[in-house]
């Protein structure tokens, strides 16, 4: 677990990066490391809802499960990206390119979806 | 307030406040809108219905909340302004104040106001154009001929005052080729040109007026005939000029989708205002499961993006073995398309977006 916790906080200093966390499916915060002023329960009850109804009307109309899904709104953006059991929810600034920080997200996810497996 | 009393209304603010988060809905907006109301919090009130719009931008109890609370701020910063003017009178504050005092429909204060501007600042044209303008609402909604003459009359003389001022003339010369005096308000255009020969709206104005024929009769004359008919004798240049035909705009909005789906790698392409949809490419008809996705995706980006404060959600990328949705809302207005994972996701998005852009005026069919 420290492994995933040791992860989130090492994203969490990327540039732009206002929060991580790692969210199971049901909607239970494993891990986070988020800003001030951010309440994980909040983020866990709206990023489970976001990917179990976009999940469900994509199994519904027969296109399979979202992997990743970004979204760019006025004053942030975010980014949620599924893993085994659960998912990886990554918040940034408005300022923040996405694009950029790519890399640090797809090693965190890797590095998660390691520790999953060793546990 | 007592103690008691000031926890009891505390306590049912926080009991409100988590109704709405989690039960969102136009009445349970509207009561915790009014709980902030008569607490005096009209700033909150607005953002709680602007966030309400944002979620229920059909609800009209929302809108009068919007309305009420914006009433609230208007009149709070109306005492600030008129308890600055008993200490350091200026024109601005006294022009502040009256265009407060016209937004609210107060034309008692706002007379109150003009009159004080007048006694202090004799020179100043400002207070007869604000008159002026308040006058000729009323004479525009009611068509009473009493109103036009007193606008006419305040405008003249705000011209008088100062001859190089716009905003003034151009009123008068509106009301006056409305009303039918074409050959006056011609002289005021010509006026109008001289002072700023580049301007295109003065042009257009002129070009207008002269396609109208003069009455001939007195001014007084022509304004009881608009009371006594119930309506203007000219149609506004606005509404002279040719509104943008719901075909135009939907052939704009074709040909935009046309161009998504051009773009390597795109298999369909929608765009969806309310209940009506436009698509392209492989879909079957309006049952295809992309469509509904694709609601269902941006109504839920637009709440998780409300809720979590970071305001509108205006574009979102879902990702999966079926490659890539992309899709861009602005308003009402929606555009999405369905490509695969290796098309260039950012010119998809940015065809998306001038697509919703351009077709936010589109007249609906």
């Amino acid at each position: 677990m420290s492994k995933i916790n040791d992860a989130i906080a090492e994203l969490r200093h990327a540039p732009g990066v206002k929060g991580a966390a790692v969210i199971t499916n049901d909607g239970l915060v494993a891990a986070s490391s988020l800003a001030t002023g951010l309440d994980p329960d909040v983020i866990s009850g709206l990023s489970s809802y976001l990917m179990m109804t976009t999940n469900r009307s994509l199994t519904e109309g027969s296109y399979g499960a979202c992997t990743k899904m970004l979204i760019n709104a006025t004053h942030g953006k975010a980014v949620l990206v599924q893993l085994d059991e659960s998912y990886l929810v990554v918040l940034f600034d408005q300022f923040a390119e996405v694009a950029q920080a790519d890399r640090e997200v797809d090693e965190t996810v890797t590095r998660i979806r390691r520790a999953s497996k060793l546990a | 307030m007592h103690l008691i009393q000031r926890m009891k209304i505390w306590k049912e603010l926080r009991r409100l406040e988590q109704r709405a988060k989690e039960q969102p809905s136009p009445s349970t907006f509207v009561d915790l809108g009014q709980v902030y109301i008569n607490l005096d919090l009209n700033d909150k009130a607005e953002g709680l219905a602007e966030d309400g719009l944002a979620l229920f931008p059909k609800s009209i109890e929302l809108r009068q909340l919007l309305d009420c609370a914006r009433r609230g701020l208007r009149n709070r910063r109306a005492a600030e302004l008129r308890a600055k003017l008993t200490r350091a009178p200026s024109p601005k504050l006294f022009r502040e104040l009256a265009l407060i005092q016209m937004d609210l429909g107060d034309s008692n204060a706002l007379h109150a106001t003009c009159q004080q501007w007048s006694l202090r600042f004799p020179d100043d044209a400002g207070c007869w154009l604000m008159l002026g303008q308040a006058r000729l609402t009323s004479f525009y909604r009611d068509l009473a001929a009493r109103e036009g003459q007193e606008a006419v009359q305040c405008l003249e003389r705000a011209v008088g005052m100062d001859p190089k001022e716009v905003q003034s003339r151009r009123l008068l010369s509106e009301v006056l080729y409305r009303v039918g005096a074409v050959h006056e308000a011609q002289k005021h255009v010509q006026v109008l040109r001289e002072i700023d020969p580049a301007d295109q709206e003065v042009e257009q104005l002129l070009s207008h007026i002269a396609t109208l024929t003069d009455t001939g009769a007195e001014l007084s004359v022509l304004l009881d005939e608009v009371e006594s008919h119930g309506s203007l004798r000219n149609a506004s240049l606005e509404a002279a000029q040719p509104a943008p035909s719901a075909e135009n705009s939907i052939s704009e909005v074709r040909t935009g989708l046309a161009r998504v789906l051009e773009l390597a790698g795109v298999e369909k392409a929608t765009f969806i205002r309310g209940s009506k949809a436009m698509v392209k490419g492989q879909i079957k008809d309006g049952r295809d499961p992309f469509l509904r996705i694709v609601r269902v995706t941006a109504k839920a980006a637009h709440r998780f993006a409300r809720r979590l404060d970071i305001g509108s959600a205006s574009k979102t990328i879902v990702e999966g073995d079926f490659g890539r949705i992309c899709i861009c809302v602005f308003g009402e207005a929606l555009a999405a398309a369905q490509c695969a994972s290796d098309c260039d996701v950012e010119l998809v998005l940015s065809e998306l977006q001038e697509l919703v852009a351009g077709a936010l005026h589109a007249v609906e069919e």
